[in-house]
């Protein structure tokens, strides 16, 4: 009987071990090759068309780490995250609460809400362009006319308006992602559990507080990691809407990294910076790994 | 130092890995079969207006027609987009055949690296003597070989007026120092309109035009012999001058490059304008009714004892080196010279890219077009400037080539030198120690 | 006064819709004017000449039509690849036990860290090296780099909530771990690999950085980069063209979308988003 066990279980290994190797050989072929190719090129200095280039060891990273442009930009891709997360998280629920309640044509809503994420950022940023726009925008015509503002205002070009335009067209774009996901669960709360709170006494405040977010709070821990993750990496969204400027204020680390491999041509300075982007990532995931297993630990 | 191809190398000592890709994806697809036969020949360009490629279209049919082994496909890149995509085209040596209007120092920072095949034979086809006395000069590379030639020539900072609001201003005749365009623009700005569509973005048009004016302002970027010599009293002028036009451009300025910056002249938002001679072909398409009103000259400078400095980014041809199809590609290029061809395509855009071969300039067939007929003395202004123009990799007829004019565009260094000093009203010797150490830095690299 | 409230609600709840669809309904109302009315000032809130130019001349006389079989062609291509890939991956990553395991998961999450940019060059030369390069089937691999991942991690997480006494239950009655999967698993997935699916059609339609770099032929350019290279240049900014291309290239979406909206809710819903 346990023999035939085991022998049975190095099948479903061997079955299992089948099943995966595609994915494997994926990874292996489009993300491991690349991603040692870059490792490797970070301790070159090379010249990105010809890719020819002679070896300097660490000195890509220990220049990386003196410059002021790795440091700025780091600074700048966490206002950015910091920024533009807290924004997805905050809206992003208490959409998905309002969503949640009978509103009138409440499928309508939801489509309307989830919009932003289905559309390119190319055309998120060309029609956030227009409505910026200094002289034929809606944006300041707008403001103007209700009297905030008595000259249009410049949105992307100047600071702090560029980082805060930045932020708020990237929550507008990727908030619906959190709509979706609280939404989903707070439709698997029991009912049970408000009727207990109600029963108890408590306002809707408190049962928020008491009952929902509770609940809310794995999916949130989740999210949260998730999108930090993608804003950290966001490269489109930002490039095309402000291009890192004024000055470098905006600049954020991919960027950085696509102009050093692209307009400065330096692909062994930009690998570096990417490894080191990387690296910072990483520390992102470990945070994540122990918070989960620490959840599922409890 | 010994320099060695990286990657190649690497991707060759890792054949197992290549098997294995190989067997997963191949299987599905279909490599793309390289009949040897049957030339094809890639031809990239960033300029790429609907009219442009119509012309592009009617030359490579008749090139097509004389020679049917060959064919020839066009491919737009952009002026964002040609750095990225040619680096990858020449690292992996899928390389396009044939590259036409990259800026002229792109070309020679190609050809200083290897890249890019040498053009002397294509310039006799062409007819070296039919040029513009020194139009090939810029494309002198430093063995002595040419390393492209010109397809054309641009003007790209001339100054665009509205004759009508001169008029109703009171302004009598086009400024030429900046304390005349400084009154000019004053008053000819009013409620919705401005004075004028300059540059402030972190981007090339800004680091291009500001060049320009310091060499309106008698200073230079670099030294004859490539010492960084941006520090200048030339400079100086130039960014004092550049910050009190702030306020005399539309608040989106700071995000402004060539598109904005023309359809801000062309839709009547400013007073003045500074561009090509694309201008006229967009007002004639876009707003008819400024046609009779529009005129150009040389950019003003900060005094008469300065001579006019017109940025021509001298419009390329070239070649790169690792084309499997030399030959034909070649044949082509001095193919895109052909009157008939060549007078469309300068027509597709009249006076945006000028003639660079005397006999095309005096040809009544290209001297045949509405615009060049109605805005003669402007595009011969226009074709004069061109002609006498620079760009960094060329900042004056004693200058040395430099080889690092694209990386030093592309590193934004100016115009965050411009954004420093006029939007965040920085230290301008900080400033401006900042920027050139980070040239120096370039130089170096 | 609770229907007081209800429409106060309603009104609150309704305005925050119309302001987050705003510019869809700017760029709908852009896409339809001609271009000198855009340049009057103050804006004219509805447009005062209807016009559907814009459109035709995208239809007729650019390259949008090719633009935007591309696009469908690409993002359908990996959608069905990667999750193709994934479903199986993900079943042997949950329900296998065999050395090594818990690294590849690592390996996943770790692969989802990587910002494309880093991936850009070595990537196409591999895709020279294979012969595809410049051609869609090259951004489909390219795409495969982010969408696989996480792809990956989501049905994960679907298939870890389908409950295993069911497989056992069939696996008992003699089915074949490959029959159980077939018939037990996949339609109890079905909800996951939907919702798995748009979330990987949404990345590939809406990239932009590799098909950039890695793709210069008009005839392999998706929507992206084909409709930026198209309409802004250093010449020209048309923006009601602009517009009415932004329209058309989401309206699809937002149709089949409308449609599977509540399979993204349910399949959230089943799986829960769980590490």
């Amino acid at each position: 009987m346990s023999s035939s066990n085991t022998l049975l279980e190095r099948r479903y290994a061997a079955l299992g071990l089948m099943l995966i190797a595609p994915t494997v050989l994926v990874f292996c072929a489009v993300i491991i090759y690349p991603l040692v190719s870059a490792i490797y090129l970070s301790f070159f200095n090379i010249f990105t068309p010809t890719l020819e280039g002679e070896w300097v060891g660490l000195s890509n990273y220990t220049e990386l780490l003196q410059t002021g442009q790795f440091w700025s930009a780091l600074g700048n891709t966490l206002i950015w995250t910091v920024g533009t997360l807290s924004l997805q998280i905050i809206f992003g629920i208490a959409m998905a609460l309002v969503l949640h309640q009978n509103i009138w044509f409440r499928s309508l809503a939801r489509s309307l809400i989830l919009f932003p994420y289905f559309i390119s950022t190319v055309v998120a940023v060309l029609v956030w362009k227009w409505l910026f726009n200094d002289l034929y925008g809606i944006m300041n015509h707008l403001l103007i006319s209700a009297g905030i503002i008595d000259f249009p205002m410049d949105f992307l070009g100047t600071m702090p308006n560029a980082m805060v335009s930045v932020i708020l067209v990237g929550a507008w774009k990727y908030f619906p992602f959190v709509v979706i996901a609280v939404l989903a669960r707070l439709q698997s709360i029991p009912d049970a559990l408000y009727e207990a709170a109600k029963i108890d006494g408590a306002g809707p405040i408190a049962r928020f507080f008491d009952v929902t977010l509770p609940q809310l709070r794995e999916v949130l821990v989740v999210i949260i990691l998730l999108r930090a993750i993608w804003d950290f990496k966001e490269f489109d969204l930002i490039f095309l809407l402000t291009g890192g400027g004024p000055i470098n204020d905006t600049q954020t680390l991919p960027l950085l990294v696509y102009q050093e491999a692209f307009a400065l041509n330096d692909m062994g300075r930009a690998s570096a910076y990417a490894v080191v982007m990387m690296a910072i990532m990483l520390v992102f995931m470990i945070v994540y790994i122990r918070r989960t297993r620490s959840e599922e630990g409890s | 130092m010994t320099k060695r191809s990286i990657l190649a190398n690497s991707i060759s000592r890792r054949t197992a890995l290549q098997g294995l890709t190989a067997t997963t994806a191949l299987a599905a697809m279909p490599i793309r079969a390289r009949a040897q036969s049957n030339a094809t020949i890639r031809w990239w360009s960033p300029q790429a207006s609907p009219a442009q490629v119509a012309a592009y279209e009617f030359q490579i049919a008749q090139f097509q027609a004389l020679h049917p082994e060959i064919t020839v496909v066009f491919e737009t890149t952009s002026d964002e987009g040609y750095a990225p995509q040619l680096a990858a085209a020449f690292s992996s040596g899928e390389v396009p055949d044939i590259v036409t209007h990259l800026p002229s120092f792109a070309v020679q920072s190609y050809y200083a690296n290897g890249l890019i095949e040498p053009f002397n034979d294509v310039i006799e086809a062409i007819g070296a003597d039919d040029y513009f006395p020194g139009a090939n000069d810029v494309f002198q590379a430093a063995d002595g070989n040419y390393c492209g030639t010109g397809i054309g020539n641009s003007a790209a900072n001339m100054m665009w007026l509205r004759k009508d609001l001169m008029e109703q201003a009171g302004i009598e005749s086009a400024p030429t120092t900046w304390d005349e365009m400084r009154t000019a623009v004053t008053a000819m700005q009013t409620g919705g309109l401005y004075g004028a569509p300059l540059p402030y973005g972190a981007n090339s048009m800004t680091s291009l035009i500001f060049i320009g004016f310091i060499h309106q302002a008698g200073g230079q970027v670099f030294s004859p012999d490539l010492e960084v010599a941006i520090d200048n009293e030339g400079t100086r002028n130039a960014l004092e001058f550049y910050r009190e036009m702030r306020e005399f451009c539309p608040p989106g300025a700071t995000n402004y490059s060539w598109g904005e910056s023309l359809t801000a002249f062309v839709s009547g938002a400013t007073a003045t304008g500074i561009y090509t001679g694309r201008v006229l072909a967009n007002v004639r398409d876009q707003n008819p009714s400024i046609a009779d009103h529009i005129t150009c000259v040389t950019y003003p400078r900060m005094s008469e004892d300065i001579a006019p400095w017109t940025f021509n980014d001298f419009p390329s041809v070239f070649i790169p080196a690792q084309s499997q199809q030399k030959d034909a590609a070649k044949l082509f290029a001095a193919f895109l010279f052909d009157p008939e061809g060549y007078i469309q395509q300068l027509h597709a855009a009249p006076g945006h890219v000028l003639p660079v071969l005397q006999s095309i300039n005096n040809s009544p067939l290209y001297q045949d077009n509405d615009i060049i007929q109605k805005y003669a003395p402007e595009v011969e202004l226009m074709a004069a400037s061109a002609a006498g123009g620079y760009n960094l990799g060329y900042e004056s007829a004693d200058h040395a080539s430099n080889e690092k004019a694209g990386e030093i565009i592309g590193s934004n260094v100016i115009s965050e030198l411009v954004q420093r000093v006029v939007l965040n009203g920085d230290n301008v010797d900080e400033a401006l120690g900042a920027a050139s150490a980070t040239i120096e830095g370039i130089m170096q690299g | 006064m609770a229907h007081l409230r209800k429409i106060l609600f309603n009104l609150m709840a309704w305005s925050i819709v119309l302001a987050v669809a705003f510019p869809l309904f700017w760029m709908l109302v852009t896409s339809v004017k001609p271009q000198f009315e855009l340049f009057r000032r103050p804006p004219t809130i509805l447009p005062e000449t209807w016009t559907f130019e814009h459109y035709w001349t995208l239809l007729a006389d650019t390259n949008f039509l090719v633009y935007f079989r591309n696009s469908v062609i690409l993002s359908s291509a990996t959608t069905l690849l990667v999750v193709a890939v994934a479903t199986l991956g993900a079943y042997s990553l949950v329900r296998f036990k065999y050395r090594g395991r818990e690294s590849l998961a690592f390996l996943v999450l770790f692969t989802y860290l990587l910002p494309s940019v880093v991936l850009i060059i070595p990537l196409y030369l591999l895709l020279v090296q294979l012969g595809v390069s410049n051609t869609i089937f090259s951004l489909v691999i390219a795409y495969t780099t982010f969408a696989l991942p996480y792809a990956l991690w989501l049905l994960r997480s679907f298939m870890a909530g389908i409950p295993e006494d069911l497989e056992s239950a069939a696996l008992c009655d003699g089915a074949t771990r490959m029959g159980a999967f077939r018939d037990i698993i996949l339609p109890q997935l079905l909800p996951g690999i939907i919702s798995t699916a748009l979330f990987t059609f949404i990345l590939s339609w809406n990239e932009y950085l590799y098909a950039l770099v890695l793709v210069n032929s008009d005839s392999s350019r998706p929507l992206t980069t084909g409709v930026m290279n198209m309409l802004i240049s250093s010449f020209n900014i048309e923006w009601s063209l602009l517009m009415a291309a932004s329209v058309m290239m989401s309206v699809p979406l937002i149709i089949v979308f409308a449609f599977l909206q509540s399979y993204l809710t349910r399949g959230f819903g089943a799986g829960g988003v769980k590490g």
